[in-house]
């Protein structure tokens, strides 16, 4: 597979690079059943580009994710608006019968649990609350109508959207769950209804962003971008799944959120209040419990089979038991 | 069937060889991590034979003030419908007293099977 993914890329990146550029190497980083990511290192006629390309895997997408070219789409506003990203370069149609686009390989670490303990990112974890911030404020800026075709962007209501999303994916789970339901229970009441849109990432946390020494080098995996509101992206990092054992530091085993908020408002205007995140919080564990069980039933339906993704349906009760202390700190 | 090595016990050591041969000769990173999650999974098997049905009763005991008397049926198929009832009661907004508590205390008994670390991180 390998050589048939080389063979396809030479002409695509002659075209892209210029005549005589060649395809040094293309390895198999990983991926699931529906995606594939590959390193591909391109010696063009100005030098070696490290170059990474997302590749279908023939397997059943995820029904809420952005297809590839969508996804291209939003990487290449992203870029335009100067969000930190890897460099978009191309989206092929056909890539040895796949389709997949080709971006720029940053270097640097993603894996959380190394994020948030290694000593030599200290530094890198006192900056990052404020750079997460400032990319917060500049996806939330983007223009919605250059990306119409985003999830939520026809709704009025993207929240009350989301919910009855969320609902129906439960529903789909077939296994009872009251713990979740009076998790959305709570959501249906106490959810805002001042119809704050903007261009939501979907998926902003620890884990997802690439970091170096001096902090964020990198925002990836734009896959569940959507139209919704703000404070679901800024509640998102501050969930207790993504605090990889530095749980009493809510910003994604970063830090308080203090620093971060405050960053935001400085940049958008746009202040809020702990308080008015907990309900926030609130939604994002419940959306990643039902995502756990969803992951589970990839498992079990035989769509994609891994020990990985089974595990996270037993897994489901630490968000449980997450969002119930949510409930309980919020008054019964 | 009271020939052993018992369920339970068939599942410790299938652990205990991921871990012990398994994990070291691997040094693929993906397969790593994948030992590990399997080496997990083998412990969440072991709880639950070993702790499943007398939780499950608790977890009975703890819904039956909610959501009525269970049908009859295995004590899986009971928690299972009595969970199904109290999720039907809470979507249309009727939360009987005491379904938070009862709930968290569900959950703890979840995590006793899942990730009982969970519960000593507090």
């Amino acid at each position: 597979m390998s050589e048939r993914v080389q063979a396809a890329l030479r002409e695509r990146l002659e075209d892209l690079f210029g005549a005589g550029t060649r395809v040094a190497r293309a390895a198999l980083l990983g991926g699931g059943a529906s995606m594939e990511a590959w390193a591909v290192d391109a010696e063009t006629p100005r030098g070696p580009l490290p170059l990474l390309l997302r590749r279908a895997a023939g397997g059943r997408i995820y029904r809420e994710a952005l297809s590839l070219a969508q996804e291209f789409r939003v990487l290449q506003a992203a870029w335009e608006a100067g969000v930190l990203v890897p460099r978009p370069y191309r989206h092929f149609p056909d890539v040895a019968g796949r389709e997949a686009f080709l971006m720029e390989r940053l270097p640097g670490e993603t894996v959380g649990r190394r994020i948030v303990q290694k000593p030599e990112l200290a530094e890198a974890r006192a900056a990052l609350p404020a750079q997460m911030a400032e990319q917060l404020a500049r996806i939330h800026a983007l223009d919605r109508a250059r990306l119409d075709f985003l999830p939520g962007a026809r709704d009025e209501a993207p929240l009350q959207r989301s919910l009855d999303a969320l609902e129906a994916q439960l529903d789909a789970a077939s296994e009872p769950h009251p713990a979740i339901e009076l998790g959305l229970l709570r959501l249906r009441r106490d959810l805002p209804r001042d119809g704050r849109r903007s261009v939501c990432h979907g998926d902003f946390r620890v884990g997802n962003l690439l970091v170096g020494p001096a902090g964020l080098t990198g925002v990836l995996d734009w896959e569940f971008a959507h139209v919704g509101d703000p404070r679901e992206d800024l509640a998102w990092p501050l969930v207790r799944a993504w605090r990889f054992g530095r749980e009493q530091l809510r910003l994604g085993g970063l830090a308080q959120p203090d620093a971060f908020l405050d960053r935001y408002a400085e940049l958008t205007g746009l202040r809020v209040s702990l308080e008015e995140l907990r309900v926030f919080e609130l939604l994002g564990n419940v959306r990643w419990a039902i995502g756990a069980l969803t992951q589970a039933r990839r498992h079990l339906s035989g769509e994609e089979r891994s020990v990985e993704l089974a595990v996270l349906g037993r897994l489901a009760a630490e968000v449980e038991h997450e969002l119930l202390s949510l409930l309980g700190e919020g008054g019964a | 069937m009271p020939d052993r090595p018992s369920a339970a016990e068939l599942a410790d050591a299938v652990r205990e060889f991921l871990e012990a041969e398994a994990l070291p000769a691997a040094t693929d990173p993906r397969l790593r991590f994948r030992l590990l999650v399997a080496a997990n999974a083998l412990s969440i098997l072991k709880r639950d034979l070993d702790l499943g049905e007398e939780l499950l009763r608790e977890e009975i005991a703890l819904l039956r003030p909610l959501a009525g008397a269970p049908p009859p049926g295995t004590p899986r198929e009971q928690a299972l419908a009595l969970s199904a009832e109290l999720s039907r009661r809470i979507r249309r907004g009727d939360v009987p007293r005491g379904t938070l508590e009862a709930l968290r205390r569900i959950a703890e008994l979840k995590l006793r099977v899942a990730s009982p670390r969970y519960l000593e991180r507090g």
